[in-house]
């Protein structure tokens, strides 16, 4: 019971049926007043009307006539009972079956005498028909209270059926809502004890709670992607950081053993690009990293794609053709993306990079731009020998390497950044045959 | 780096690393540089609000007072040294929020000593913005920014843009080392490293370019560090 004291939903619901079960006790209320005060007036012009008729009697044929009119009334009158007494002026009464002592002139509540239920209480009109004679005319208040009671006891017997089916409807309600919480915590408490696979389950219903499930699940697929790519990351350090750390160390050590100073300071400098290739593999882990968090779209801007893919283009072409390959360009005019320029830079660069890297001499690069519709698609291809189907879609996971020599250029993270730039700026990087060669794509939605 | 003909300066230099302060220290003292060593931020304050510097090398990362904090007060100060930042952050939010606290350049550790030297050397010399000239000469080299034109002796020497903006860089700094980082930076807006010879295959054509008939090269090639136009003021 102290749980559903604690518990927000049973408060709710209980509180819920006890405003309700209020407004009821406040109708009823309102009702019994209102019937009392309009049955209360009905009688009293009741009594007025008989008193009116019983004077006229009086008047017209005196006091015997009088005595007549009563007796011709009667006592009854449909469901309501009269009683009638006339009083001297000395306030004896003289005539009449109404059992009392002469109340003051005018509407009065009194008590009198029934011969068969003993004291009870009645509404008279007392009037004084000359100096010697007060007329006092009564109606029993007994059907009243009759009235009244059924109504009270008609209303409390709602009462208590409201109070009884809004505690039962709380209860019925508080324990659905606590089942279907229950999974979402049932959930969270999983992913605590480190379940990270599971999810709220979600009904096909697709309501509060169902809509509820679904963006925590969603939540929970970003925090997972989050998570793989930070133990990504760990084991990438641990496994791509420790080869060149191992190979500085047994540079140092055996630039000590040697003597000659001309040998230490070539191995010191050898030491030196050593720690620098591995800072900049280590930046570029970081690189990736930041990029992947998605902090950097908060500096996003219009990055105007057609002038700066010219521009990386034409800064870009004598290193192409240095290293004896050649770049052409297909760049449509106007294409703009929101975005980082100088990462879209880098990725268009990568892609430079990557295709003259990995082909030959000789070998054709070409650089296009189009737009797609809601697309900017910017295309690297080249002609040379390509990828083996298999392993195209592997050359975006970081750190791989399909030419396993030492002397393969880069650390094998230039693609896996394009990646994570694309996804940075909602857009796709796909490496496809270019037959002969590889086309890597990259698509940015456009404004 | 040896000592080029510059003054001797007189550096803040605020770090709380002992021992990458007593690497730039010597370093810049070795430049013919005096520096004035402080270790926390209040220090930092202090003392660029107490005496007149020609340049501050700020890390960013100060105990007390961090260091983009310094940099703020001084520029609401009105105080206007020159500021290279020093950061173990490389991102890019961070590098905005240096330059927005208002340093004049930014270098994100581990970085050579040979970088930092040559950002203090290109800072040190830059002119107000005011009397900032537009044509160069460093020896017969002319290089007119309004007219996007550039001379030797007496030929005229057609540059494209990235290159016209490489030698402008050099001449700039005459005498100076400029590193490919900083090339990278003010020529194309790069701050980040391609790993790519961009830098260099440009430098190649415009100095191919510069030395065509001549037999002298007045662009010095210094390796894994950067580039010096000969000569200067």
């Amino acid at each position: 019971m102290t749980e559903k004291r604690r518990s927000a939903v049973y408060r709710i619901a209980f509180i819920y049926s006890g405003a309700f079960a209020l407004a009821v006790a406040l109708l009823g209320v309102l009702v019994y007043v209102a019937a009392e005060r309009a049955l209360r007036g009905e009688q009293d012009l009741a009594l007025g009307e008989a008193t009116a008729a019983l004077e006229r009697s009086y008047r017209t044929e005196g006091y015997a006539g009088l005595i007549d009119a009563i007796g011709a009334r009667g006592s009854t009158n449909g469901v309501v009972t009269f009683g009638y007494a006339l009083f001297d002026a000395s306030g004896r009464k003289v005539a009449g079956s109404f059992d009392l002592d002469l109340p003051p002139p005018g509407y009065s509540n009194v008590a009198f005498r029934d011969p068969i239920e003993g004291l009870d209480h009645a509404r008279a009109l007392t009037t004084r028909l000359d100096r010697n004679l007060s007329l006092v005319v009564g109606i029993d208040s007994q059907v009243l209270e009759r009235l009244d009671r059924l109504i009270l006891s008609l209303f409390a017997g709602v009462l208590v059926l409201i109070l009884a089916i809004g505690a039962g409807g709380a209860l019925v309600l508080g324990s659905y809502l606590r089942r279907r919480l229950d999974r979402i915590s049932g959930t969270a408490q999983a992913i605590i004890a480190g379940d990270m696979r599971r999810r709220v389950p979600v009904s096909p219903r697709g309501d509060e709670f169902d809509q509820l499930g679904i963006a925590l699940n969603l939540m929970l697929e970003r925090i997972a992607r989050l998570l793989d790519n930070l133990r990504q990351v760990s084991a990438d350090v641990a496994h791509d950081l420790r080869t060149p750390l191992a190979r500085l160390r047994a540079g140092l050590e055996a630039a000590l053993s040697v003597d000659a100073p001309a040998a230490q300071r070539a191995a010191i400098a050898k030491a030196v690009e050593q720690a620098d290739a591995t800072l900049a593999l280590f930046g570029g882990i970081l690189r990736i990293v930041e990029v992947d968090a998605g902090d950097v779209r908060q500096g996003f801007v219009t990055v105007d794609l057609t002038a700066l893919a010219e521009d990386l283009v034409d800064s870009y072409a004598p290193a192409v053709a240095d290293k004896g390959r050649t770049l052409a360009c297909d760049i449509a005019p106007g294409i703009a993306v929101p975005g980082d320029r100088e990462l879209i830079a880098q990725a268009v660069i990568n892609l430079l990079d990557n295709a003259q890297a990995h082909t030959p001499p000789g070998t054709a690069i070409r650089l296009t731009l189009r737009a797609e519709p809601g697309i900017a698609r910017l295309e690297v291809a080249d002609d040379g020998p390509g990828v083996a189907a298999a392993d195209r879609a592997r050359i975006v996971e970081r750190f791989v390497r399909l030419d396993r020599s030492r002397a393969a250029h880069g650390h094998g993270l230039g693609l896996n950044l394009v990646d994570a730039i694309a996804r940075a700026h909602g857009g796709t990087l796909a490496i496809e045959d270019a037959a002969p060669g590889l086309s890597a794509v990259l698509r940015l939605p456009r404004i | 780096m040896a000592a080029r003909n510059t003054a001797p300066m007189h550096i803040l230099l605020a770090e709380d690393d002992a021992e990458t302060a007593a690497l730039v220290e010597r370093g810049l003292a070795d430049a013919g540089h005096k520096v004035t060593h402080v270790a926390d931020g209040d220090a930092a304050h202090r003392a660029g609000d107490a005496a007149d510097f020609d340049l501050a090398v700020v890390d960013r990362m100060l105990p007390g007072v961090d260091g983009l904090e310094v940099v703020r007060r001084w520029r609401a100060a009105g105080i206007r040294v020159p500021v290279i930042m020093l950061t173990a952050l490389g991102s890019i939010g961070d590098r905005v929020a240096g330059l927005e606290a208002g340093a004049d350049d930014y270098l994100v550790k581990p970085f050579a000593f040979a970088e930092l030297s040559a950002r203090v050397g290109a800072l040190l010399r830059r002119p107000p913005l005011a009397e900032a000239p537009t044509r160069f000469h460093v020896g017969d080299v002319t290089l007119d920014l309004l007219r996007r034109e550039v001379r030797r002796g007496a030929r005229e020497i057609r540059l494209q843009p990235r290159e016209f903006g490489i030698l402008e860089q050099l001449m700039r700094n005459a005498g100076r080392i400029v590193t490919r980082a900083m090339l990278l930076e003010e020529v194309w807006g790069f701050h980040f490293d391609p790993q790519t010879n961009i830098v260099e295959s440009h430098l190649s054509r415009m100095r191919g370019k510069l030395n065509e008939g001549f037999d002298s090269d007045p662009i010095e090639t210094l390796r894994g560090v950067g580039y010096r136009m000969r000569g200067g003021d």
